[in-house]
């Protein structure tokens, strides 16, 4: 469970982020939009502890992110490319990643295996370092590394961007099945409406930093979402 | 056309980043120029004068012909590191409506206004003024000055051409060595016959014809060359690396802090910067034969102790005080994994201490200038590893400047971790294996100096959790400028 308590975020007088409240339960499929600007990366970064609040704290699982670091062995993200080290091979990096999260080469072995069709034979094996691969295979990676350690939350920034349709089918496939199967919290950010209510149970739309919408996906939220944001 | 592409220009200039560092910076930088430039001035005026001196009973302008040689030899060396065509500008004026013509010769034209070819009109200008005054023709003096620099121009493009090759260059280096080698020893003088061609540009001045024509073929081939690769996938097109792969099991006995070294061993062995480094540090190691052969500084032992710390620090001193900067690529995924601090600088000292230790075996033949200095190199070897490593460390973590890891560092963008605090904290690196020398050397003896030194850097070693803990600190106190810093854009 993620709460979010007085959240706001200032930079020079120039309010980017304010959250009165929000409650994430665990095990829930979170969607973020909302136009650029609207603060959905300052939300993120501020959930991984990477900038510092203005007010307000986050208390994940019961952790204050901002007082101590205890959150983030069952906490992983990928949000862009800085995550990613140019230099290393994906195996490499997936070892590395492990390493840091308490698991073994078989361990992440095991795991990487079952990723083998979203790769589509580009990640593994591949001879290249991460820096040269492209956008979409670095984000490929980096979505996968982010999984690697039974994580219970995990935290995408973009994901469907960059990516080529056979594997944005089948990350929506990965992402509903961490959730609904294994009762791990997700929370991803997107531009594409459709592909959001795809995935997300929940969605919240921000606005200039404020939540506008607080919906429960149904049939009809991709009509409302549309409708919202064409205005 | 021109004078968008000068604006271009102008904004590329007054936007570089070692323009938005701080003001104290900008003076130094200011400084520095002025201080190179009129030391080149000065070179050029004072040319004449100190060829006569050196040989009264030979025309000065005939000696300088004779060494001009050299001169473009070493500007081609020069140049081979710090000069490189800019070829990755031109990607975003591929798909302008300007003709492709237009844009490489703004390309090539520009290289024109370079830095390294200033140096040259530096000196040479104020020499053919001393020329003219002392009463040499007008005509000889214009036209050699005006092949001279001409001349400057071919080795800033011959400098395109061989840059892509690495084997070019140590063919370069390494006839410069030969000429300089059977130069001095005098089997060869290779300045007698280049001098005469010189001196033939001087006295039939026409000649200038000679070096136009070899400006304009080398010219041509540079055109051409670009001209070939004016594609996304060509000269523009960025290489990738091979793999190597490396097993680096063996690491694993080092325990918990196996994680990190075993990433920074691949930081260095695959990245350009980090490579540079290493190629700098080795340098280090021949510091000492600057001091140890000079008798000057047989009486002023301090000054040799300084040297010997620095035989066996290079390493850890340029490695070191980039600390974090050399993650800087990936620091924001470092922050929210779970990291000890400890562990990660633990990691980077493992990795000082043993450079150190190789550096120290390197300096082995050092034996050679007697015990006593060997000691020094040993005292000074102990210092590095327990006081000199923290220092550096300490020092690298109030330096949030980020580092582009496979882009190599260019000459006068090479700002990185040279700010003042920076240059506070170098003071104490420096000052600190004199003053703990010096002072028990002049009350006691030479050995007591060697034993406190060495004993400063044992002291260190026993309190090594107290000082890592230390720098633990200002990192915990740090983090969130350092991510915010390390996100900018360079």
């Amino acid at each position: 469970m993620i709460v979010t308590t007085n959240l706001s975020k200032k930079y020079n007088e120039n309010l980017v982020l304010s959250i009165e409240h929000l409650e994430i339960p665990k095990g829930q499929s979170f969607g973020l939009v909302g136009n650029n600007g609207a603060g959905k990366t300052t939300y993120f970064s501020l959930l991984l502890d990477l900038i510092q609040p203005t007010t307000g704290f986050i208390n994940n699982n019961g952790v204050s992110v901002n007082a101590s670091e205890d959150w983030k062995p069952f906490t992983s993200a990928f949000i862009d490319e800085s995550f990613l080290i140019g230099y290393l091979t994906a195996e490499e990096y997936f070892y590395f990643i492990g390493e840091l999260r308490g698991q073994s080469k078989a361990d992440v072995d095991a795991l990487v295996a079952q990723f083998e069709d979203f790769f589509h034979g580009e990640i593994l094996g591949q001879k290249k370092y991460l820096r040269d691969l492209s956008k979409g295979n670095q984000k490929k990676a980096g979505i996968v590394a982010a999984l690697i350690g039974n994580p219970e939350v995990v935290i995408l920034d973009e994901p469907f961007a960059n990516l080529d349709p056979t594997t944005q089918i089948r990350l929506k496939e990965i992402i509903k099945d961490l959730a609904e199967a294994k009762g791990v919290t997700v929370l991803i950010s997107s531009h594409d409406l459709l592909h959001v209510t795809d995935v997300c149970e929940r969605i919240v739309v921000l606005e200039k930093g404020e939540v506008v919408k607080d919906l429960a996906t149904s049939a009809a939220t991709l009509k409302e979402l549309e409708t919202h944001f064409s205005n | 056309m021109i004078r968008l592409f000068f604006n271009l220009e102008w904004k590329q200039f007054s936007r570089a980043s070692y323009f938005q560092k701080g003001i104290a910076i900008k003076i130094l930088l200011f400084l520095a120029a002025i201080y190179f430039g009129g030391a080149a001035i000065m070179l050029g005026v004072g040319l004449f004068f100190i060829a006569k001196k050196i040989k009264p009973d030979l025309d000065p302008i005939i000696l300088v012909n004779n060494f001009l040689i050299y001169w473009f030899l070493f500007d081609i060396v020069i140049r081979f590191f710090l000069q490189q065509l800019p070829v990755m500008n031109i990607k975003p004026l591929m798909t302008i409506p300007i003709k492709r013509n237009t844009v490489i010769h703004y390309l090539l034209g520009k290289t024109a206004l370079s830095f390294f070819n200033c140096i040259a009109l530096f000196i040479f200008l104020p020499f053919s003024i001393v020329l003219l005054v002392q009463g040499y023709a007008v005509v000889n003096v214009f036209c050699w000055f005006l092949s001279i620099i001409i001349l400057t121009f071919c080795v800033n493009f011959i400098n395109f051409l061989i840059n892509k090759n690495n084997t070019f260059f140590y063919s370069i280096a390494g006839v410069l060595f030969v000429f300089l080698g059977l130069e001095t020893y005098g089997f060869f003088k290779i300045s007698e016959p280049i001098g005469k061609a010189f001196n033939m540009l001087y006295q039939q001045p026409y000649l200038v014809i000679i070096p136009l024509l070899f400006l304009f073929l080398l010219y041509k081939k540079n055109y051409s060359d670009i001209r070939k690769g004016f594609y996304l996938d060509g000269a523009i097109s960025k290489k990738a690396d091979r793999v190597k792969s490396l097993d680096l099991n063996w690491v694993n006995r080092f325990g918990s802090v196996a994680v990190f070294l075993k990433n920074d061993i691949r930081l260095i062995l695959r990245n350009a910067r980090p490579k540079q480094v290493l190629l700098m540090s080795g340098l280090f190691l021949f510091y000492g034969l600057f001091f140890y052969t000079q008798s000057a500084y047989k009486n002023m032992p301090a000054f040799l102790a300084f040297a010997s710390m620095f035989v066996t620090g290079g390493f850890l001193m340029t490695f070191g005080q980039l600390v974090p900067s050399w993650d800087s690529e990936y620091y924001k995924l470092l922050m929210s994994q779970n990291i000890p601090y400890s562990k990660y600088l633990e990691s980077k000292w493992y990795l000082m201490v043993v450079a150190v230790f190789v550096s120290f075996i390197l300096s082995i033949p050092y034996l050679y200038f007697g015990w006593d200095i060997f000691g020094m190199i040993a005292a000074g070897a102990l210092f590095n590893i327990g006081l000199n490593s923290f220092i550096t460390l300490f020092g690298g973590a109030l330096n949030r400047v980020p580092i582009e890891l496979n882009v190599k560092a260019k000459a006068f963008s090479n700002t990185n971790g040279f700010n003042p605090t920076q240059m506070l904290i170098a003071l104490p690196k420096l000052v600190l294996p004199m003053l703990l020398f010096y002072v028990p050397y002049k009350i006691i003896n030479f050995q007591a100096g060697l034993i406190v030194l060495a004993l400063s850097g044992v002291l260190g070693i026993v309190f090594r959790n107290f000082f890592l803990s230390k720098i633990e600190g200002v990192y915990q106190k740090g983090k969130y400028k350092t991510i915010a810093a390390f996100a900018e854009k360079k």
